[in-house]
């Protein structure tokens, strides 16, 4: 076995642990631009397995998707995140209704109740279950993100990572989906990143705070 | 090729629209457009006429079904556009909202709507479907006000979040599928999976599970309880031709993504499933969306909730099933968009006037604004369901396949839904038509534009409640044959 072989093989056995590290500090996170950095580092490791696979699978078409996950996850859309973060000059702090320690608490639950749901089907279909297991682990800790941060930048985050987990999702089943597809997906992100990005600032400039859970005039 | 020109000929007419910084040139410009467009989807329609079945390259087909939603898009868009060059008299400043990027907007909402109908693959179709939200959110976000800004906020986040859950439904559905033995490049391909449907029954559990996703996703987009929070921001935050897009256009744009997905899933693992939860999910809709339209305050909100309504109507008619059921529901969703276009229309007029569309502060409008009220009371006896319109025959057909299947607890049901509908409708409108008004304000003139455009949308209601053409007949049901 070549020296790249085994590190795609070891790339593919511990990317699992690392996406569950990632979700576990995101919960942790006290401050805005950490959860950023984290998402870039979570989409690193998608990127490095999507290598990996692409390169057990001799597959030219998911390098191509490892480069474009690289490009608009890693880079582009964390750096536009961290320039609206820069720009919009309020408290760093994300604002929770719950403690980091609940937070870390609930998605080590939701890791559990991931593993748990997935198990029929990782049987039923011969599937790698600790990577489904993180995808839905990852889609779960998105939702709360969105749910329990307060921050409107947060909230982008936690659509964001729960994206990653659906993307996951997607990688583990059925080898990503066609290439047309993954690029319209992308495109679709990258657009929508940017006019969260816009709504931000009208917010911004409109109520003079980004405080989402104060946005409560329109009910019922 | 003429499917690709009507496709892209929307996105070059958006870019093109950007070009131009004077508001009357942007408008001129925009009818022209608007214009060779429906001429584009006119030929497409009549070619859909003849063979049929249009298909280009792996990506791009369209049948029956498209063509049905593509003549109520056509329908729709134009009015809508006539109106606005209107309506779009006095606009907000700030970035992305003047009247230039009003209408380069506008067509590329159009193209995005073309681009979901005429998608031959589920996962372009998924694509086009995010693409709406996309190109919407800053039309829902136009004014610029605290409201719109957290009206947009709201839609483009929940439609997001809710149309993920249909991309992990399509993918589930992709995994049932390629374990199937669909070749990977095909099986996102609807006719590829409709032929290979009996086939995927050994995947049942899968299929449910996507389908279950599916319904959730797009029916966040449609306005299902409970996932309807979004829809009354955007609607009654929009500029009054945005709201008409959205709920004429969208939320059928939506329903349509939905059926084509059903069909899938009924093909393969029976009806019973997916028409368990159509029938839930609309009963649901229905009714609490009723209830609802006896508490609000604004004008706007309480049409919203009525597309809320309607929806449910539409989505029972499709679980109830069987021609009778389908029929009724692709007409209501046809009638629907244009009674709610009408009254959408004639909120802008009451918003100018009064400068609010509060239900408690506006009184008397039957005398300052006579053409108006008269519309608006056509609109809401239209809306009601009440002959001679075409939502009276719809709903009426609902109603009897509801019986004919023995469905009875639901017919009763949705009785007294349409009843409680009727009502809350009619005491808010009474309530604004009729007593002295607060201040001698002056009634603002309809334009040609304007009253062209609310012409149009009634006599089409009336003509499809008195006497259906055969051609309409025919084209309806060579939609209901792609789903059977």
């Amino acid at each position: 076995m070549g020296l790249v072989e085994f590190a795609a093989a070891k790339t593919l056995a511990s990317s699992a642990v690392f996406l569950f590290i990632t979700v576990l500090l995101m919960a942790a996170a006290k401050r805005t631009n950490r959860c950023i950095k984290l998402f870039a580092i979570q989409c690193a490791v998608i990127t490095a397995q999507i290598a990996a696979l692409a390169f057990m699978r001799h597959s030219a078409e998911a390098f191509a998707v490892a480069a474009l996950v690289f490009l608009v996850k890693v880079i582009a859309i964390p750096y536009a995140l961290l320039r609206i973060s820069r720009q919009l000059k309020v408290t760093p702090a994300v604002v929770v209704s719950t403690t980091p320690v609940q937070s870390v608490f609930i998605v080590a639950g939701l890791m559990l109740l991931a593993f748990a749901v997935v198990q029929p089907y990782a049987r039923a279909f011969a599937l790698d279950s600790e990577m489904l297991a993180a995808a839905t682990a990852i889609i779960l800790t998105g939702g709360f993100l969105m749910i329990s941060r307060k921050k409107a930048l947060m909230q982008v985050i936690g659509l964001l990572v729960l994206e990653n987990g659906i993307f996951l999702a997607a990688l583990t089943t059925t080898f990503g989906m066609p290439f047309v597809i993954e690029m319209g997906i992308f495109f679709d992100l990258l657009v929508c990143v940017l006019l969260l990005g816009i709504f931000v600032f009208r917010i911004r400039e409109t109520f003079e705070h980004v405080d989402v859970s104060r946005l409560r005039r329109l009910k019922g | 090729m003429i499917l690709w020109l009507t496709l892209l000929f929307p996105l070059a007419s958006a870019i093109l629209l950007l070009a131009f910084r004077n508001a009357r040139a942007a408008a001129r410009t925009a009818l022209v457009a608007g214009a060779a467009e429906v001429v584009l989807l006119g030929s497409c329609a009549w070619k859909l006429h003849v063979y049929g079945v249009l298909a280009q390259g792996r990506y791009l087909r369209a049948d029956g079904l498209t063509l049905f939603f593509l003549i109520n898009l056509g329908l729709i868009f134009t009015v809508v556009l006539v109106y606005s060059t209107g309506y779009l008299r006095h606009v907000p400043g700030g970035r992305f909202s003047s009247p230039r990027w009003y209408y380069a907007l506008l067509f590329l909402f159009l193209f995005t709507l073309l681009a979901a109908y005429l998608s031959s693959n589920l996962g372009v179709l998924w694509i086009a479907i995010e693409a709406t939200t996309l190109a919407s959110a800053l039309l829902v976000g136009f004014y610029n006000t605290e409201g719109a800004v957290e009206a947009g906020w709201k839609y483009l986040i929940m439609c997001t979040v809710g149309i993920a859950f249909a991309l992990f439904g399509t993918i589930a559905l992709y995994l049932a599928a390629v374990r199937a033995g669909v070749p990977t490049s095909a099986a996102l391909d609807w006719t590829v999976l409709m032929a290979a449907s009996p086939g995927l029954n050994a995947a049942g559990a899968l299929l449910k599970l996507a389908f279950v996703f599916v319904i959730v996703g797009y029916g966040t987009k449609i306005g299902f309880v409970p996932m309807h929070s979004w829809l009354p921001d955007a609607h009654a935050d929009a500029p009054a031709p945005i709201s008409a897009m959205l709920s004429a256009v969208l939320l059928n744009c939506a329903m349509y993504a939905l059926l084509r997905m059903e069909a899938i899933t009924s093909h393969a693992i029976g009806t019973g499933f997916s028409h368990a939860l159509l029938l839930a999910f609309g009963g649901l809709s229905l009714i609490a969306a009723v209830f609802l339209m006896i508490v609000q305050r604004d004008l706007k909100r309480l049409l919203a909730y009525s597309s809320i309504e309607h929806m449910g109507i539409v989505a029972l008619g499709v679980g109830i099933g069987g021609p009778l059921g389908l029929s009724g529901a692709l007409l209501h969703a046809f009638n629907h968009s244009l009674a709610k276009t009408l009254l959408f229309f004639t909120t802008g007029k009451v918003r100018d006037t009064f400068g609010t569309l509060r239900i408690d502060r506006i009184r008397g409008m039957a005398s300052v604004l006579p053409y108006t009220s008269a519309i608006l009371i056509v609109g809401g006896v239209a809306l009601a369901g009440l002959p001679p319109f075409g939502l009276f025959i719809s709903e009426f057909t609902i109603l009897i396949s509801a019986f004919a299947g023995s469905h009875y607890v639901l017919a009763v049901l949705m009785l007294v839904a349409f009843s409680i509908g009727f009502g809350a409708l009619f005491f808010h409108l009474q309530r604004m038509l009729s007593g002295e008004p607060h201040a001698s304000r002056g009634g603002i003139k309809i334009l040609a534009s304007e009253a062209g455009a609310m012409c149009v949308c009634g006599v089409c209601l009336l003509v499809l409640g008195l006497y259906i053409p055969p051609a309409f007949t025919s084209m309806l049901h060579n939609a209901m044959a792609v789903l059977q």
